[in-house]
């Protein structure tokens, strides 16, 4: 459980990836236009707040920080389902990636040139329970995240991050499939 | 199997219709954090040329981790603070970040000052800020127009995602990890510094203590070096850093304090990012 909010905070960064292969243009936007606005103090929309606790997670990669140099995205995209092609929507499944704790694919399915969801085809973590316990946080952080990137029409995210190669691995082949 | 074709705009219509295309993506792990590379349309370059320029950024970016890793004892850095060699015997990059912090310590009335860390000094505060910038510059000298940089959180930009409109930003919330907090429209480079990720590093230089008095500062400007001291300044000065960056040209600010309430300088364009979108539950 110590490493949970690390892999968590790694999704943000897979998030950055999945913005990375935005598909194009987004159907979606803010109905509120980009406002200059005189220094104001506006409650943020959140479920909670109260002081920070500070977890455990770092901006460090898993492991040694040489990484080998193995570290490009792409690769060659190996295998790849596609369901559901009518009505210009589709699932493209990306191929197996190693994410440091196991190995997962990720499923995007797309509607006209939107992501409308994300899912994990495949995990295989050994079963490990402290691996079990990450991905459980970590997966449905990681679809809300990519959705709501989609919906805020943003090419990038600003601030402390982590990313989870496999994730971002993953994510990339499958959107990759699905780029024009 | 292989993926269906889809009826949808083409690059070029795309491009005419000024909307943002993505044309190549990178991803490396340098500097103990993840750096990512996307290159926007239009690009004279093919895909290869495109990613012979990338490689040649990452290369930078791995000759700038070894001047400046902390992590390695050797490094001139290291060195440097162990106070084994002045900046003067060091490669000409060490003294141009050092240049850089005593500028941001001035801007900052030393809210932020990299040569009074403890330990020594530590110019770790801007380093992944200046290095992306310099590969950003890298890229933009090899003919890429448009391209956003983002090390680790810390985003470098040349050009713009469309013709004639800014980066959209999403800025990460503090407390929620599913969420963004606010988007900011950026021409340059956007910095944030909080202790929500790596817990009480962010370092009051006046006080001599770990403290941050908001919860997450964002920084926009032309210079993601500076743009990178000066969020660290903000986050641990709090309001005052706020009005610092009020008379700064060029930079804006944007913070969100332990409490979820957002401030912003008078001159950043930004907007609150949207919520409650609907997400599948995953089936694994």
């Amino acid at each position: 459980m110590r490493r949970a909010p690390v892999v968590i905070g790694g999704t943000i960064a897979g998030l950055a990836a999945v913005l990375s292969f935005h598909t194009s243009t987004p159907s979606l936007s803010l109905p509120s236009a980009v406002a200059s606005r005189p220094t104001t103090r506006t409650p943020v929309a959140t479920g909670s707040s109260g002081p920070q606790s500070g977890s455990g997670s770092t901006t460090s990669t898993t492991g040694s920080s040489s990484g080998a140099g193995s570290a490009t995205t792409s690769g060659g995209a190996s295998s790849t389902s596609t369901t559901a092609p009518s009505s210009g929507k589709q699932t493209v499944t990306g191929s197996l990636v190693n994410y440091g704790y196991g190995a997962l694919s990720v499923s995007v399915t797309e509607t006209g040139s939107k992501i409308t969801n994300i899912t994990i085809a495949t995990l295989d973590d050994g079963g490990n329970f402290r691996s079990q316990s990450i991905d459980q946080q970590a997966i449905p952080l990681l679809e809300q995240q990519a959705l709501q990137a989609q919906t805020a029409n943003i090419q990038g995210i600003s601030g402390a991050t982590y990313t989870s190669q496999g994730f971002a691995s993953s994510l990339s082949s499958a959107l990759q499939q699905l780029k024009v | 199997m292989t993926s269906t074709a889809l009826t949808r705009p083409s690059v070029q219509e795309r491009i005419e219709a000024h909307a943002p295309v993505r044309l190549v993506s990178a991803l490396d792990r340098v500097m103990g954090t993840v750096i990512t590379f996307d290159v926007f349309a239009p690009c004279d370059l093919d895909r290869r040329a495109i990613h012979v320029a990338i490689s040649r950024a990452r290369a930078d970016l791995r000759r700038s981790d070894a001047i400046f890793s902390l992590w390695k004892p050797d490094s001139p850095a290291s060195r440097l603070r162990r106070g084994e060699i002045d900046e003067a015997d060091g490669p000409p990059e060490l003294a141009e970040v050092l240049s850089i912090c005593r500028v941001a310590r001035d801007l900052t009335r030393c809210w932020f000052d990299a040569l009074a860390m403890p330990g020594g000094v530590d110019l770790t505060g801007l380093v992944k800020g200046w290095a992306a910038k310099r590969a950003a510059a890298l890229l933009a000298d090899s003919g890429i127009a448009n391209v956003m940089i983002n090390a680790g959180g810390d985003i470098a930009t040349v050009g713009n995602p469309a013709p004639g409109q800014p980066w959209q930003i999403g800025i990460q919330h503090p407390e929620r990890r599913d969420a963004l907090a606010a988007v900011v429209a950026a021409e340059g480079a956007v910095a944030t510094s909080g202790a929500y990720e790596r817990g009480r590093h962010l370092y009051d230089p006046r006080a001599r203590r770990y403290s941050a008095r908001f919860a997450s500062s964002s920084v926009t400007g032309p210079d993601l070096a500076l743009a990178d001291a000066l969020a660290t300044a903000v986050a641990v000065a709090g309001s005052e850093g706020m009005s610092l960056i009020e008379e700064i040209d060029g930079y804006e600010a944007l913070s969100i304090g332990y409490d979820g309430s957002l401030l912003t300088t008078t001159g950043l364009s930004w907007r609150l990012a949207p919520f409650d979108i609907q997400a599948t539950p995953c089936d694994s």
